[in-house]
This record gives C-alpha cells, structure tokens and sequence, in this order.
C-alpha cells in the first residue's frame, strides 16, 4: 500500500478526518480494495483499546427507544454518510465467500440484447415495502430475481438460469445513480440466492437501482470494475400486494 | 460451555434471523461497553445515546454481515460504535471545550496496564508498541482514536500549528504499523 493511502486509511480510523473528507474515504472504499483494507488493517491494529473504555450503564428506556426503531424501513434509518468500514468489509467478505465456490458449466454467449421484463406471474405475493426485479435477456425466462424488503432491510437475488460459461464468472453488480458499479458477488450456480443487508449498498433507492451481470475473468473482475461484457440488467419495481 | 466470543456469535447469528429475543440479550451484554465508547468520545451523554442507538440499529440490519473469521464480535460491534461516534464528533457543529486534565486522565486510562481481557496479548503488543512512539506522537494517536480529538483540538493541547499534529499523526502511525508487524 502506498505510504499516502495508508496515512490516509489510519487517519481515517483514528478519527481526525474532518467530516467531509471522512465520507469521501468511504466513497472511495467501495472502488478502491486496496484502500478498503487498508482501513481494515487499521481497525485490527487499533481494535485493543476498545477494551480500555470503561463500562457506562444505558439509560433506562433506550432499549425500548431503540426497539420501536427496528421495524422502521431501512432507508428511514439513520445512517452516517460514511458507512462504518467494518459493514463494508463484512461486504467484501461475502463476495470473496462467493468466489470461492465453483462456477457452473453451461455456456452463455456474450454480449447480449439486454432487457428486462417483469411478467406479473412471476411476481410471488408480497407485503408493502417489496421490490421485485427480473433479470432478463432477450424477453426470455428470468435469469435472476432480485427482491428487495426495506423493512427488513435486505436484498435476496435468486439466479434461476443464469450460468458462466466454462472458465469464466458471472458478476452481479449494483449500480446506484451516479456511481460507478459495486460488486455484490458472483453468480455460481442455478438455484443460488445469494442475501444481504440493504445496508451494503450505498444511496440504495430502491426505484432507481440497477443491478446488472457481466462475464468477467473466473473468480470475479480483479480490479473490482466491471470488465466484461453486460449479460443482463434490470430495475425494481415496486412488488403488487 | 461457551466462550463470551461464541455466545455473542450466536446472539449475531440470530438476530440475522430477526429475533428479538436475541437482540434484547445483546443489548443487555455489550451496551454497557459501547456507550462507555461512545461517550469516551463524544463526552456527552444525550449523544453518546443517540450515537449508541444508531450502533444498535446498524448491528440489527447488518448483523448477517458479520463474519467471525474476521475477528471477535465484540471488537466487530466496538468499530460500529466507534466509526458511528466519530462520524457524530465530527458532524457536531458545537466545539465542547477540552482541558489539559481530561486529556491527562484519558491517557492515563488508556495506557496503564489494566484489565486482561480476551486480547490481552494484542492490547500487550499495542501498549509496547505506543511505549516506543516519540511521547507527542503517541498522545496525539491515543486521544484521537480513544477521546475522538481532531486535528485542531490536539493542536490547541499541544500548541503547535494543525500542519505538526498532521506529520506527528503520520510518523506515529508509520511506525506503530512497523511495530506491530505491518
């Protein structure tokens, strides 16, 4: 890691970043791994004074306080601009998890027409605060459904058909507007639900996320950018009662 | 028997599955520790509180991201409350005056040898790592991260210009990271 990039992650994690450009690191956390484990590291390092701070009792209350919060919808939530490093990571994590499993053998020709369809039978019943997306291509049968919960705060992305052909990774990435692509894991197998906490995707809304496939080298796009071809994309859309 | 990591794992795993039950009972076992972390930087008690209530709110929305192969729980959920707190102190828009005594007494919690808990090694090899740092550099490091100070503060406890405090911050952190083997 670069000397600059490293000050820069522990400053981060000591604390002494003015407001502003503490959420442009966590900005930059999300395209940048190198960065994201810097930061990390530091957590690591700096994690045993935690164990210094003496015990202070709570308010009677705000247990309850905090309870009535819980059924909120996620994006009601108060949520520091910056995402705390360790959501991040815990993120990465996953998608690392991911990697690790084989990919599936049947062959998808590249590049694509992309579309999106949302035929309402594929919509399964839901509650208020659902979002359903069919990942699509060429009006056929959904290669994937994303369901999104906001008042469990969590994204569930099913595969159905989707396969990487011999040697290579599909990717599912998350696109918020104006952002360049997070990556949310890679697609394995058919029948793999891949599930995480609204809480990973940075200025998630709903109604105007993307998510989109790509074929990328096995193992995922090594730089943490998409590379390859886009397979698939589609929105949300708000689920029917 | 469980360890207090595998209970609170479990606690974790739970609440990932929504149960509040779980919830209650974390709460009950860490929410002692995190407001003394909170506090100890925002040195407040309304926004310590404030700041405690939204650790409890991200751990419950992302308690299925947690990964015990990256460390104990515990140390996981004091980076949520620290990260939160610092996000707060920096935020704050009020500059809650610092005496030399409090930053006196900060350093002397933090860097006495006290409790041994479940990383007493690690806290062993932080403290002989801090013991090596030029004395300025390693206040500056510790009432930082520990008392959530900024840059200006730790110039005004100092009396050196903020452009000092940025190159000691640097070099302490270079050489803490040596120290602790990169």
């Amino acid at each position: 890691v670069a000397d600059d990039k490293d000050s820069l992650a522990g400053e981060y994690v000591l604390g002494t970043l003015a407001a502003e450009e503490r959420a442009e690191v966590a900005r930059r956390m999300l395209a940048d791994h190198e960065l994201a484990a810097a930061v990390t590291a530091w957590q690591r390092r700096l994690a045993p004074f935690a164990d210094s701070a003496a015990e202070l009792a709570p308010s009677a209350g705000l247990l309850a306080a905090i309870e009535a919060r819980l059924d909120a919808p996620a994006a009601a939530t108060p949520r520091a601009p910056a995402m705390a490093a360790a959501e991040v990571t815990a993120l990465r994590r996953r998608v690392s998890f991911w990697r690790g499993t084989t990919a599936g053998a049947a062959a998808l020709a590249a590049c694509l027409a992309v579309a999106v369809v949302a035929a309402p039978y594929w919509l399964a019943p839901s509650q208020g605060g659902h979002f359903v997306g069919m990942v699509s291509r060429d009006g056929g049968l959904p290669a994937m459904i994303v369901e999104v919960d906001t008042a469990e705060g969590t994204v569930s992305v099913r595969s159905v058909t989707a396969a990487a052909p011999s040697g290579r990774s599909l990717e599912l990435w998350y696109v918020a507007e104006g952002r360049a692509p997070l990556s949310v894991g890679l697609i394995e197998r058919a029948g793999a639900t891949l599930r995480f906490p609204t809480g990973g995707l940075p200025g998630f809304i709903p109604a105007s996320a993307t998510f989109a496939v790509t074929e990328e080298p096995q193992g995922g796009a090594p730089e943490g950018k998409p590379t390859g071809p886009v397979i698939f994309s589609g929105k949300l859309i708000p689920a029917p009662d | 028997l469980l360890s207090r990591s595998e209970r609170l794992e479990t606690l974790l795993d739970r609440i990932a599955g929504r149960d509040r039950a779980a919830f209650r009972e974390l709460y009950d076992a860490v929410s002692a520790k995190l407001l003394g972390l909170t506090h100890r930087i925002l040195r407040d008690r309304a926004q310590a509180e404030d700041a405690l209530q939204e650790t409890f709110l991200k751990i419950w929305h992302n308690a299925a991201a947690y990964d015990p192969a990256s460390g104990r729980p515990i140390a996981w959920m004091a980076a949520i409350a620290h990260n939160t707190a610092i996000d707060a102190v920096r935020r704050r828009r009020e500059v809650l005056s610092r005496t030399a005594e409090e930053g006196d007494e900060l350093m002397a919690s933090v860097v006495d040898p006290g409790s041994q808990g479940p990383d007493g090694a690690d806290r062993e090899a932080l403290r002989r790592c801090l013991d090596g740092l030029d004395p300025a550099h390693r206040d500056c490091i510790v009432l930082a991260y520990c008392g959530g100070y900024s840059r200006q503060e730790l110039a005004e406890r100092f009396d050196k210009p903020v452009g000092t405090v940025k190159t000691w911050l640097h070099r302490g952190l270079a050489l803490l990271k040596t120290c602790l083997g990169g």
